[in-house]
């Protein structure tokens, strides 16, 4: 990994983090303020690409490790990882994957702006939906006793939510892209 | 953004930092072996009594646990609504356990220890040529640095907002704060090649 590509991942990370301190921001088109952290995976993904957003996870793994309160509400320390939706925190690492190798193959420089967006939105929603809630609800009936069956009942309450995250971080992958393409194929 | 060690001189503080990891690892893996109310309840005090001796004033040592103790009993509640309670008491019990000790470990050991042992872990995968070892603590102190930074822009962007009249939206927010900071990394990659800090560099 090229200095470059780690600084970037590093940065990144540094968003998510900061993303988790700053008051919730409450979207025009659903009343409930949402937490910006989880929409941070998926910007990673779709800003940085599979590899680079995948560490840049790996970073906020690194940093809740080691004891700093880094997710939302000051969450952080090995306590964190002994959560029922501990799940979701490690589906992040794929998320955000995920979200970063459906990006690169569906969104081309030469597209024009709106199916880039659709392509970014599609990436998002596998990736941090699809792919992070299979994680969470497969951890989250595996540890807390409840059936897959309730782990899912129970998870598809955030979904909506999700959802309009996926949608903004579409339509900010595609502003970044715009204003500073990092994609690796453009790169 | 402060760590979540407690300065102190117990004896969980005196105890090595692998040691303590090793001793988490087994925890979990012990807990999620046995289903016996008994034994995850002597679990439960065992890991409270340890926790609440390592000097930590109990108002605080409670308050660091709050948010993911709540997760905790509301999925059991949850769980409770349809199994047996027998189900949803080990669950809670095995969960309580591991976060007391894991909380533990955290307050008693400093970021350098953690970092010595991550380092210690990533070697294997830096000579299978995935990652450099040294990168993982560059990487954080990368980011301790310039999460205030990030903080900093985010405010700045909010007061353009207002001075224009402009509605804050995620968008108008999020993508000025994430090209500004991502275009750092030039100078910053080029500063940390030109110090020679990561010494072979491809």
């Amino acid at each position: 990994m090229s200095t470059r590509d780690l600084v970037l991942s590093a940065l990144f990370a540094a968003i998510i983090v900061a993303l988790g301190i700053l008051p919730p921001i409450t979207l025009g088109f659903i009343p409930v303020p949402i937490t910006a952290q989880s929409m941070g995976v998926m910007m990673a993904g779709v800003v940085l690409g599979a590899r680079r957003g995948m560490v840049a996870v790996l970073i906020v793994w690194v940093l809740v490790a080691i004891g700093l309160p880094v997710l939302s509400g000051g969450r952080g320390g090995l306590a964190a990882f002994a959560a029922p939706t501990t799940g979701f925190l490690i589906g992040w690492l794929f998320a955000a994957f995920t979200t970063g190798y459906l990006s690169e193959r569906l969104v081309k420089a030469e597209q024009s702006g709106l199916v880039q967006t659709v392509g970014f939105f599609l990436s998002a929603m596998i990736g941090g939906i699809v792919v992070l809630y299979a994680f969470g609800i497969g951890y989250l009936a595996l540890v807390s006793g409840v059936n897959l069956e309730q782990a899912f009942v129970g998870s598809m309450a955030f979904v909506p939510g999700d959802v309009a995250k996926a949608f903004v971080a579409a339509l900010v992958g595609r502003a970044v892209m715009v204003g500073y393409p990092l994609l690796p194929v453009r790169a | 953004m402060k760590s979540l060690f407690v300065e102190g001189n117990s004896r969980m503080h005196r105890v090595s930092a692998r040691a303590k990891l090793l001793v988490l690892a087994a925890l979990g893996v012990m807990l999620f072996l046995t289903a016996n109310l008994m034994l995850l309840g002597l679990a439960v005090l065992a890991t409270a009594a340890i926790y609440f001796s390592i000097g930590l004033p109990a108002r605080s040592a409670l308050a660091r646990l709050k948010p993911i103790f709540l997760t905790i009993l509301i999925v059991a509640l949850f769980s409770l609504a349809f199994n047996p309670w027998h189900v949803a008491v080990v669950a809670l019990l095995r969960l309580t356990a591991l976060m007391l000790f894991a909380a533990a470990v955290t307050a008693t050991t400093a970021i350098a220890q953690f970092i010595d042992e991550i380092t210690l872990l990533a070697r294997p995968l830096e000579r299978l040529g995935l990652l450099r070892a040294d990168d993982v603590g560059l990487a954080v102190g990368l980011v301790v640095r310039f999460v205030p930074e990030i903080l900093d822009r985010y405010r700045a962007i909010r007061e353009a907002h207002a001075a224009r009249g402009l509605k804050v939206r995620p968008t108008t927010v999020l993508v000025p704060l994430i090209i500004l900071t991502l275009r750092d990394a030039d100078n910053i990659a080029a500063a940390i090649d030109a110090r020679g800090v990561r010494r072979h560099v491809n």
